[in-house]
């Protein structure tokens, strides 16, 4: 299944990075040619969306999960890949919920640099992917430069679980608190 | 108001993601004694190595730094009335520093393939000595071949075929495929130089790695120097000739004793032990008496002197090319080419706390990674450039373990692709540590993705709610 998967994986990088561009341009343009591509920009998510989710399936069976999972390499790149289709899927719900308002003020340039992570997040993927069938790039140096082994599998230890829990607690609850202002309004 | 919020929202998550970047990789990396595990500070080493022949003899010439010269081992002291042993085998460095410098070679001639493209992970087998899972003394000694005939208290290295089932260590095959495959010339030639128990004596250990890791036919260079029975040595130092009966602990202890000073024991300076003697507090009596080889195990010597000066080893070692024990020894020709793979042992650690390389190809006259230079006269010139070798810690990684499921690289192996397509040292030293803390950062790492999808939705979540019809 290796030969299909990085087949596979090229469709999702292919159009998250075109909406990584998409996002910027209309971040930055209020022009009728920025409008246009944002018009194909829940496509363009839902089929990145798509293609990374079945990229994602048929990577997990490339080789057996007690392979996969004891392997440095392999663990940080089902982490990496799992993140990506996370957050990928978050820029979707929220270009697909609140339509051109995520172009109003502020919020564009909030949009703008969810972009820009996620083309970083993809990167790093792909990086890791190279990596576990012997294709290698600078990309692992850069990040061993800031911090991180790639051939040391990424964990974090519990103190640091029970911050992101109550990181958790703490985004739903903005959330829920934005959304019950919103409908008072 | 909404501004302010997502402005807060955004620095939860970036924040936690810079406390998840700055934390990573810690919490489960601890040494435990208990299960045999201690991780060095420094995961990789160099190793400098020059080889030379002049069509009789041949020479390797191994260079590595080390902080101190580790020339003390294993050592008695009188405490408390009694003699007490400082030095043994232990998890990690030796408390006290009593431990000695080793350089290790494999070498093989080609009659076991896979040497070449894995090195000495073959040699690593079922439950191996001080791996956490490692088979007990009284297991060993009770298994009828092993701990019977080869007198064995623990599993050492040993080559794959000499087990039905690479993954059980007692599965040893029947007794006649065991001569033939030695025979055959399925083993691997083992040098083994040590910085107390042979290089005072301008010796070195040479020994073979085939069912067990073990001595060459005749005389090793050291024997015990202790009587069990009447709990005592056998042997203190001759004061006629050393001026002394024990060494003191202070100077051991303190790293006082240097190559021109007594700190070894051996045949031309050793007395039978006196238990007469006013023993006094902190005499100290060296457990390894060093004696002349011979045989089969004497062949190879140190040429020169073996020191360590300004921060490195530099050793020679020497061997007749072909010793006449085919079966104990690799038998080297000239344009002949091998396989070798180099371990040492530094910072008075013993057992499998060393540093080891990958496969390094030996030519002698031929190109290879190592080109051994052809010479006249007895002394090589050593002329030509050294051959930098990157050295590192191998962790609990076994053969067992690369063949089976949980190695990615394990149908790789099987299809014969050589370690060195896929992994560099650098990389299979991080893999070292993490296979002896496989379950638990297997789970921390499950943890550690659930916990950043659970993230990412729930920031998604907030900017959801926070940005207006309108934005912000």
């Amino acid at each position: 299944m290796a030969a299909y998967h990085v087949v596979l994986v090229h469709f999702p990088i292919a159009l998250w990075l075109t909406a990584t561009l998409a996002i910027l341009w209309r971040a930055i343009s209020d022009g009728p040619l920025a409008k246009a591509i944002d018009r194909a920009l829940v496509p363009l998510l839902t089929l990145g969306l798509i293609s990374g989710v079945v990229a994602f399936a048929v990577g997990t069976q490339v080789w057996p999960w007690e392979a996969i999972s004891s392997t440095p390499l392999g663990r940080n790149h089902v982490l990496l890949a799992s993140w990506t289709v996370a957050y990928w899927a978050v820029l979707l719900a929220l270009r697909w919920l609140k339509g051109e308002a995520i172009w109003q003020g502020f919020t564009r340039w909030v949009m703008a640099a969810l972009a820009l992570l996620g083309a970083a997040l993809l990167g790093i993927t792909g990086t890791l992917g190279g990596h576990l069938v012997g294709i290698y790039t600078d990309v692992s140096a850069v990040l061993r430069l800031l911090g991180w082994e790639v051939y040391t599998t990424f964990y974090v230890p519990t103190i640091t679980l029970w911050v992101i829990a109550a990181a958790i607690v703490v985004l739903i609850v903005l959330g829920l608190w934005g959304n019950r202002r919103a409908n008072a309004a | 108001m909404r501004r302010m919020l997502i402005y807060l929202a955004g620095i939860v998550f970036v924040g936690v993601l810079f406390v998840s970047w700055i934390t990573h990789g810690t919490g489960v990396v601890v040494n435990d004694a208990d299960r045999n595990i201690y991780i060095p500070s420094e995961l990789t080493m160099p190793l400098q190595v020059m080889a030379a022949y002049n069509g009789r003899d041949m020479f390797f010439r191994y260079r590595w730094p080390s902080a101190q010269p580790g020339i003390y081992h294993d050592m008695m002291k009188f405490e408390g009335g009694k003699w007490v042993r400082y030095g043994s085998s232990v998890v990690g460095p030796q408390p006290q520093g009593i431990y000695e410098d080793r350089v290790t070679m494999m070498l093989d001639d080609g009659s076991v393939p896979e040497f070449a493209r894995y090195g000495g992970y073959i040699t690593i087998g079922d439950r191996m000595r001080f791996f956490t899972d490692e088979a007990s003394a009284d297991e060993v000694r009770a298994h009828p071949y092993l701990g019977a005939v080869r007198n064995q208290t623990e599993v050492r290295k040993y080559m794959p075929a000499t087990r039905v089932d690479i993954d059980d260590w007692a599965s040893v095959a029947p007794e006649q495929d065991l001569a033939a495959l030695r025979n055959a010339g399925y083993f691997l030639d083992l040098w083994h130089w040590r910085a107390h128990r042979s290089n005072p004596i301008g010796a070195s250990d040479d020994e073979s790695i085939f069912d067990a890791r073990s001595g060459d036919a005749g005389r090793s260079p050291f024997t015990d120097n202790w009587d069990a029975e009447a709990q005592q040595p056998r042997f203190m130092l001759d004061p006629d000739k050393t001026g002394k009966r024990a060494l003191a602990w202070d100077d051991v202890a303190e790293r006082r004793l240097g190559f021109d000073d007594v700190y070894f024991i051996s045949e031309e300076t050793a007395v039978p032990f006196d238990a007469s003697y006013a023993w006094q507090e902190g005499d100290t009596i060296p457990r390894r008496l060093l004696r002349q080889g011979d045989g089969s195990h004497a062949d190879i010597t140190v040429a020169g002197l073996g020191r360590w000066e300004d921060g490195f080893w530099d050793i020679t070692l020497r061997r007749a090319m072909d010793t006449g024990n085919p079966t104990d020894d690799k038998i080297l020709v000239d344009k002949g080419t091998y396989t070798v793979a180099f371990a040492v042992h530094r910072d008075a650690s013993g057992s499998r706390w060393h540093n080891v390389s990958l496969p390094v190809s030996l030519g002698l006259g031929r190109d290879a990674e190592l080109t051994a230079v052809r010479f006249s006269g007895a002394t090589p010139p050593w002329d030509q450039a050294w051959t930098d070798v990157t050295l590192f810690y191998p962790g609990q990684v076994s053969w067992p373990m690369l063949n089976s499921a949980r190695h990615a690289g394990a149908e790789s192996i099987a299809k014969g692709v050589p370690v060195k397509f896929r992994h560099s040292p650098e990389q299979l030293a991080h893999y070292g540590v993490e296979v002896e803390f496989a379950d638990q950062i297997r789970s921390q790492w499950m943890l550690t993705l659930a916990g950043g999808v659970l993230l990412i939705l729930a920031f998604g979540i907030a900017l959801n709610g926070l940005i207006g019809r309108k934005g912000v």
